[in-house]
């Protein structure tokens, strides 16, 4: 009996399996035409410093890192008012710090290419963000759901993004004392020399966008900002999230909008075909030339909340590092064979059995990415570490 | 039976007292009077009075009747002519100065010649044909089912010049249900004319004796010997060829290919219908339609038609003449139509009748079966996925049918059987009932009631519902005035509407609802003055009624703001006429004109916009109030459609067409597909109806004894102010869509070439197709300028198009059939840039539609197994044994690009993706 319904599960998986659709990765071979646009990043902040970027867009499959513009001049104009230069920093960065902007008056921003041509943006509105009330969390379905909930008071807001950078602590799967320094093989100084504990800091790749005018009041109540999986390391020993919370313009929500639609939200089977992208930003000089961004004149609010794995759910089977089992060496041959900082790595020692010495025989050793946190996070705790 | 045998005694003896006078007429005295609104009753006694002659009539006929003549000295027999001219009496005087009126067919007061030079062997029967051929019975008309047998129409006159004309209803010797579409002919000289949709057919012939032959899909050939009198009635009885059940037969289409002058037109018989191979092993109307020369979809899984280059809103369909919004289950893997209630689908693709408007590319009709009128049946299906039984019979022998069909899934059943839990939350069902009862009030008076109604439930993963349902109900009464006028009156409502339901959250928990609601009333009259002229003539008017969108909160923790779209309320009327005018042999024009009227009505908040820039927000300039009925806005134009044929030979003919349509109401759908969330919007003051004229010309010609056709079709067509969407438009709870929304023009042009051989053991057909539609949004001042204001291609320009559907019969029981088709992929926009944008890359897409997915193709085969064909069985069953995509081509549904992780990756979406066998089980009884 308990055979026969087997069989029916899967008679019924393999009908679903014709419902259901089939994705594989596609690559067309139509995508070399080479062609780098302007692409300006960043907002105008108006009580912070001001962090613009410029770039360069490149074809598909470039992997090449993205092309910084640099020795532009770039500068924050006020509607009939004064204009305010950034500086240049390395990596195409633009920074001017400790503007404090008038929330009644409208800025653009003015950029001029090392090869003369002139961009501005339209001039904008400033739109001052609410405090985030709350970044929330619950286990639902073996993963961490978190939410964030704001409001603005003088329901004025309306639209908003967010971004994150989420953080975490994890381990190696194998805990090692010892390291290898020239020919010797000694104890590790685990204050200063840890390769255990280690912390990995990622920042949000997804458009986060919430807006509240489906709604009596201007309230974002639990958004869903992202969930993670209980077998995520990121949740195995303990977590912080940083949110950043952006005010927008209706116009600049519609930008994103489209921009998540053209990028994100696509692949089901009722799609929205890809619309054009039109920023607020245009070349002065060539009118016909694509420039890539939007920008906003707004503030920035953050807020940070720890999650613990002690908090999570008894009943979670959380992340464990794993890796292939331990691997011994004779000490004759250890110092050949391990490395001091690559390759295989010293974990423990190993003494004869039944006969307790001072002196070890051999050493279990294992990959380097099994014992040494640093190939994937730093060993530096981060300075909110709780 | 003694009944009958008194009357036939009663008949011999009034004729046999008849014989033997001979020539009286010529001492029929002349007659002198004036008669003015004289009823007729006083007028023959005056006659009575003035002449020795006695009159026979019945008084109910008569008792409407006025007499309006002036003679001077006429005999009785010019008098009676002259009195009963415009009536349908007719009279009859014997030597013993009788006179008998009766209607519609005189009585032959002799005897025909030859009548005592008969077979004595066969007097048995001779009085029976006696009864029938010349003595008017109750129902005046015949039932005509020997092939041998000779059917007198009309009283024997000395005038054998001239034409008559002859009318009736072909029906279906089994089921006496009404067959569509065969074709009605003489062959010497060619006259023919095919069956409408009720079955009726009126010709009008040279008197004098013809075989008349009769042709039709799946229908054994027959003709009938007649020796036309005058005007009469022949109904026809025609046997279903059994042997030919499953093999696809467009039979029917033989002569009208070459002979016939509608263009651009196909009708499909539901067996050719059910032998196409499908997904799910159900005959599926819209995709066997989806095969045809010039029809196209975006991809699988989605009903919409792209007809000639039209988008997917510009298609009339039409269920017993009610529209149906969306004629899908399950987002498009079903189609909305339960083959088994399904008679005959039949779509214009150009040429299209003056009596259909409203949608710019096509209409598509699907008829229903009437029932069987004869005796209780039933038949159904069990498939994979879904099930369906119909039910049909007599409710009044001979008189009175009904037909039920229904028809589920049960795939929610199966969803929840499964391990994973997504799928065990989700859920997913549809049915379908169908209901027709058609009921004949008397010889003139038939009345035909459908009623439809469909629904969907969609739930993925537990928190978000869908839900869509069909309503429809039609009325129609079909009176026969007389041979050469019979109209048709119908009322029809259309309901759609769909909601969906999310309560993840209470906070956000809310419906969001669409509906649409029309009402229609239609006359059509048919008027065959002779042989050469057919007239079409009528009018309707359909009132919409349409709740755009409401968001309501579903829990009491909700803060979603209830938010309603305000109703709109629209009334479209037309008027038309045609004429088919069959000039020659070999010369045939038909003409006709529509004018249509919209008027959007109150009560209705409308906005005004600054002239001349794009309608944004920023433009709206005042708000005008309408009051309830209050006529906002209006527009109107007439709608041309004139069609010619000029045979080249006795198998060849060139014909061309031209239209022109108006459509006032207009689908918004961002998706390229047809989804049950798009919207649709009535024209009004801010949106303009959609406008196209179509000029089509094609080449006919027919091989081997009309056993093989071959047709080339061109044509042009010109599309103004169709809807496009500007970038990131929304179209959900947008209370100003008019400035989401763009009005582009559009070309289309394309040449179809077909070949298909209806009879054998091989049959099927192969089309190719080249065509492109191309849009164009270039005026500044309606919208954003795509592509610089340039041409570009539309989502379902796909130029070249192959395909074949072929059918081998092995033997009686066992059929295979092989399809092919082979598509050029459909345009997509690709990326062609990547950036980052501070955190992860983001693409930039190249023009609208500059791309193209990979080609399409696919194989699908079908095996029909027939269990045996004894005419006493139980139940007769078939298995269909079928593989849709024999070769697993992937064929893409969509593209797409993300960024995952920070990377640009391109996806090829495809479903149906690799060989699905399915089986299924038929049965009949």
């Amino acid at each position: 009996m308990r055979m026969k319904t087997l069989n029916w599960k899967n008679a019924f998986s393999w009908l679903l399996m014709l419902l259901v659709s089939c994705v594989e990765p596609y690559t067309p071979d139509v995508l070399d035409a080479p062609n780098n646009f302007l692409v300006v990043n960043g907002f105008i902040n108006i009580n912070g410093p001001s962090t613009i970027q410029l770039l360069r867009t490149q074809n598909i499959y470039d992997e090449s890192q993205p092309l910084a513009e640099s020795g532009a001049m770039v500068k924050i104009e006020e509607e009939q008012g004064p204009a305010y230069t950034l500086e240049e920093q390395a990596g195409g960065y633009y920074v001017l710090h400790n503007l404090d902007l008038n929330i009644l008056k409208k800025y653009r921003l003015y950029i001029r290419t090392s090869n003369g041509k002139e961009y501005v943006s339209d001039f904008i509105d400033v739109k001052p963000t609410p405090a985030i009330d709350a970044i929330t969390w619950k286990p639902v379905d073996d993963a961490v759901q978190l939410y964030v909930s704001t409001h603005d008071d003088e329901n004025n807001t309306w639209y908003y993004r967010w971004e994150y950078e989420d953080t975490w602590e994890f381990t190696a799967a194998y805990y090692s004392y010892l390291r290898k320094v020239g020919d010797e093989i000694v104890y590790r100084d685990l204050k200063y020399d840890n390769i255990y504990k280690c912390w990995k800091t990622e920042k949000s790749t997804t458009i986060e966008l919430g807006s509240s005018v489906m709604l009596s009041q201007d309230v974002i109540s639990n958004y869903k900002l992202l969930t993670i999986p209980a077998t995520s390391e990121k949740v195995g020993l303990q977590y912080s999230i940083l949110v950043k919370q952006f005010a927008l313009t209706r116009e600049a929500y519609q930008y994103w909008e489209i921009l998540k639609k053209n990028t994100e939200s696509i692949g089901t089977l009722f799609d929205p075909l890809p619309s054009q992208l039109t920023g607020n930003i245009r070349c002065v000089t060539d009118p016909d030339e694509p420039v890539v961004g939007y920008m906003s004149a707004s503030s920035m609010q953050q807020k940070r909340i720890t999650i613990k794995a002690n908090e999570l759910p008894d009943d979670w089977r959380l992340f464990y590092p794993r890796c292939a089992p331990l691997d011994t060496i004779p000490v004759d041959k250890a110092i050949d064979f391990l490395g001091e900082t690559g390759g295989y790595l010293p974990v423990g020692e190993v003494f004869p059995e039944n006969s307790p010495t001072q002196f070890p025989i051999g050493y279990t050793y294992s990959n380097r990415s099994c014992v040494d946190c640093t190939v994937r996070g730093t060993n530096v705790k981060p300075g909110f570490w709780e | 039976m003694a009944q009958v045998y008194k009357i036939l005694i009663l008949l011999v003896l009034l004729l046999a007292s008849t014989v033997a006078a001979s020539n009286a007429q010529d001492r029929a005295p002349l007659i002198t009077g004036t008669y003015s609104n004289v009823p007729f009753q006083d007028f023959v006694k005056d006659l009575e009075a003035k002449t020795k002659y006695s009159f026979y009539f019945d008084a109910a006929a008569v008792d409407s009747l006025v007499v309006n003549i002036t003679v001077q000295e006429k005999p009785l027999q010019v008098v009676l002519q002259q009195a009963l001219q415009s009536t349908d009496l007719k009279f009859a005087i014997s030597s013993e100065k009788q006179v008998f009126i009766t209607k519609e067919r005189a009585i032959l007061t002799a005897l025909p010649q030859g009548f005592f030079n008969g077979d004595d062997s066969s007097a048995g029967s001779e009085p029976a044909v006696l009864a029938e051929t010349f003595v008017p019975q109750d129902t005046k008309k015949k039932n005509a089912v020997s092939e041998i047998k000779l059917y007198e129409i009309g009283a024997k006159t000395g005038n054998t010049s001239g034409n008559a004309n002859l009318a009736g209803h072909l029906r279906d010797a089994k089921t006496g249900e009404a067959i569509i579409g065969a074709y009605v002919y003489i062959e010497s000289p060619t006259i023919g004319t095919a069956s409408d949709q009720y079955g009726y057919y009126s010709l009008t012939l040279p008197k004098g004796r013809h075989e008349l032959k009769v042709r039709g899909m799946g229908l054994k050939n027959t003709r009938r010997q007649i020796m036309l009198n005058a005007d009469g009635k022949l109904d026809i009885e025609i046997e279903e060829d059994v042997r030919a059940l499953k093999e696809v037969l467009v039979e029917a289409e033989k002569d009208r290919n070459v002979s016939g002058l509608q263009m651009g037109m196909e009708r499909l018989d539901i067996r050719a219908i059910k032998q196409v191979p499908t997904a799910f092993g159900e005959a599926d109307i819209m995709r066997v339609v989806l095969t045809l020369p010039g029809v196209k979809s975006v991809g699988e899984g989605s009903t919409g038609l792209n007809v000639r280059g039209g988008s997917t809103d510009q298609n009339l369909i039409l269920f017993n003449d009610a529209t149906i919004y969306n004629p899908s289950h399950l987002f498009g893997f079903f189609s909305a139509f339960n083959p088994d209630i399904i008679k005959s689908v039949e779509l214009y693709k150009s040429a299209v009748p003056a009596k259909y408007g409203g949608r710019l590319s096509s209409v598509l009709e699907v008829t229903s079966r009437e029932g069987n009128k004869k005796k209780f049946s039933g038949s159904g299906g069990i498939g994979l996925l879904t099930s369906r039984l119909t039910l049909e019979g007599p409710i009044i022998k001979g008189k009175t049918s009904f037909l039920i069909g229904g028809r589920t899934t049960y795939s929610d059943w199966l969803l929840k059987k499964l391990p994973n839990d997504s799928f065990n939350s989700s859920t997913a069902s549809f049915y379908d009932v169908n209901a027709h009862v058609s009921h004949e009030v008397d010889s003139k008076n038939s009345l035909y009631l459908t009623g439809y109604l469909s629904k969907d439930r969609f739930k993925l993963s537990a928190d978000t519902l869908f839900r869509f349902k069909n309503e429809n109900a039609s009325l129609k009464w079909k009176h026969i005035f007389h041979n050469k006028l019979y109209s048709v009156l119908t009322t029809t409502h259309s309901h759609y509407s769909y909601d969906i339901s999310n309560d993840e959250n209470a906070v956000n928990a809310s419906t969001l609802a669409f509906g649409i609601n029309q009402t229609s009333l239609q006359a059509d009259f048919n008027y065959f003055p002779n042989s050469k002229n057919t007239v079409d003539f009528g009018a309707s008017s359909i009132l919409y009624n349409v709740a755009p969108g409401s968001l309501t909160p579903n829990s009491p923790e909700s803060l979603i703001a209830p938010d309603k779209l305000q109703n709109e309320k629209g009334l479209e009327s037309a008027i038309y006429i045609s004429d088919r005018f069959d000039i020659s042999q070999r010369l045939s024009i038909s003409v006709g004109l529509r004018y249509s009227v919209f008027n959007a009505m109150g009560p209705r908040q409308a906005f005004t916009y600054a002239p001349n820039v794009p309608k944004t927000e920023g433009t709206i300039q005042d708000t005008v109030s309408y009051g309830s009925g209050e006529t906002f806005a209006t527009y109107h134009g007439p709608e041309y459609r004139l069609s010619a044929r000029y045979g080249l030979t006795d198998n060849s003919s060139v014909k061309v067409s031209f239209n022109k349509l108006r459509q006032y109401i207009h689908m918004l759908s961002n998706t390229a597909t047809m989804s049950p969330t798009d919207i649709w919007k009535l024209s009004d003051s801010n949106i303009k109806p959609q406008v196209g004229d179509q000029l089509a010309l094609g080449y006919y010609r027919n091989f081997r004894a009309n056993t093989i056709e071959f047709s080339v079709e061109g044509y042009y067509k010109w599309m103004h102010d169709f809807l496009d969407y500007r970038g990131g438009a929304t179209l959900i709870m947008n209370h100003h869509i008019e400035t989401d929304v763009a009005n582009a023009e559009g070309v289309a042009y394309g040449v179809e070439a077909m070949l298909r051989k209806s009879t054998g053991k091989l049959n099927g057909w192969v089309s190719y197709t080249y065509s492109r539609t191309l849009v164009r949004l270039n005026d500044p001042r309606v919208s954003e300028i795509i592509n610089r204001g340039e041409y570009y291609p539309s989502n379902f320009d796909k130029p070249h198009d192959f395909t074949m559907i072929s059918n081998y019969r092995f033997s009686q029981r066992f059929s295979t059939s092989l399809n092919f088709t082979y598509s050029t992929g459909r345009p997509i926009t690709l990326p062609l840039a990547k950036y980052y944008d501070g955190s992860t890359e983001r693409i930039l897409y190249s023009d609208r539609n500059q791309y193209r997915v990979p080609d399409y193709y696919r194989l699908d085969f079908a095996m029909n197994i027939e269990g045996n064909h004894k005419i006493r069985k139980l139940a007769h069953s078939s298995w269909t044994l079928a593989v849709y995509n024999l070769t697993g081509r992937k064929n893409p549904y969509s593209i797409y690009f993300k960024s995952e992780e920070g990377k640009i990756k391109g996806y090829k979406m495809s479903i149906f993706g690799q060989p699905i066998p399915t089986i299924t089980y038929n049965f009949k009884f």
